[in-house]
């Protein structure tokens, strides 16, 4: 399916609520409800004619404003793919795990978690890997994060 | 008898052959500072130059360097790469399990102080001579084959000029 076309069967037969993110890239972009997510998830997984199978990465994202959950999925049958995102607020930013829809969904949302400090809800292995074993120094990947030899880019003007 | 030159020595010529008489120590540190093997240490992009260095056009095998994947049969450690807080506590631990004498070279920038990891960066320790002894530094991102080389011929210098009872 074309662009146009992948966004259309989308937008048109989901339940639920999507936005579409206007770009010039090759690929559909969507922001979807934090609520609608695992039933999307599920619909864009099971739909005959999208079969989005693979999930590709799934990345936490801080714009300052608000926090951001990125997927790219993809779909070997049919060669297309598309990336979605649900924005969550900054105070107790929270979201549903994929890894029913998606098991490669595991350690992404782990890592989200672990980085950004948010809840994946329903996950059934929340725990560290990437950062040191006893590190307590809250979630690096934050805006305006620092730690005890974090040293900022100098600003050379 | 390249090496015998090379020697502190007293040569007597007997019918068949010499005999030479020489101090242990220079035999020891000779004997090491030409057999240097190497623990594999690579942790980031550094070590794909230290495969260059030992592969065939600059042969580190000439220097008498050859790898070991153990710590236990290793002399030196050769850092080739970025040292991550989270690998921290397991360099120290290799290094503990290596037996003395020792010598640790750090290779690339990562290694010597963070690299390009220095700023804006959480997780890379800046320096691995934070947590181990380092006898050399070879700067680079990564260091050139050469410059390699030739840190550790400086190793070996080093161990040239030790006493035995300085081995540690
Ligand atoms: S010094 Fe440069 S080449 Fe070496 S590990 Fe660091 S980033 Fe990679």
């Amino acid at each position: 399916m074309t662009k146009a076309e992948l966004t259309a069967h989308i937008t048109t037969t989901f339940s639920g609520q999507v936005t579409v993110i206007e770009n010039t890239q090759p690929e559909p972009y969507f922001i979807v409800k934090p609520e609608d997510l695992v039933a999307f998830a599920r619909f864009i997984h099971d739909d005959s004619a999208l079969q989005l199978t693979f999930l590709m990465n799934l990345a936490g994202a801080d714009t300052g404003e608000r926090y951001e959950v990125v997927y790219n999925v993809c779909s070997y049958q049919l060669k297309h793919r598309i990336f979605f995102k649900i924005q969550l607020p900054h105070d107790n930013p929270e979201f549903d795990t994929v890894i029913q829809v998606w098991p490669g969904a595991n350690w992404f949302e782990r890592e989200v978690w672990e980085l950004f400090g948010m809840t994946v809800r329903n996950h059934p292995n929340l725990t560290r890997f990437l950062l040191e074993d006893d590190w307590n120094e809250g979630f690096p990947l934050r805006k305006g994060w620092t730690g005890t030899d974090f040293i900022p880019l100098p600003d050379r003007g | 008898m390249g090496l015998i030159k090379k020697l502190p020595v007293y040569t007597e010529h007997i019918p068949g052959g010499s005999l030479v008489t020489t101090s242990v120590n220079s035999v020891l540190t000779m004997a090491q500072a030409k057999s240097l093997w190497y623990l594999l240490f690579g942790t980031a992009c550094c070590a794909i130059e230290l495969m260059a260095t030992g592969a065939s056009r600059y042969d580190f095998d000439r220097l008498g360097m050859i790898f070991r994947a153990s710590p236990r049969q290793a002399d030196i450690m050769l850092v080739a790469g970025t040292i991550t807080k989270k690998m921290a506590p397991r360099v120290k631990r290799i290094y503990d399990q290596m037996a003395q004498p020792r010598y640790v070279l750090a290779m690339g920038g990562c290694a010597i102080g963070g690299g390009p990891f220095y700023y804006d960066c959480y997780s890379v320790l800046k320096g691995v001579d934070k947590i181990i002894p380092v006898d050399v530094f070879v700067p680079g991102c990564p260091p050139r084959p050469e410059a390699l080389l030739q840190g550790c011929l400086e190793v070996g210098k080093k161990i040239r000029t030790l006493k035995l009872d300085e081995w540690s």
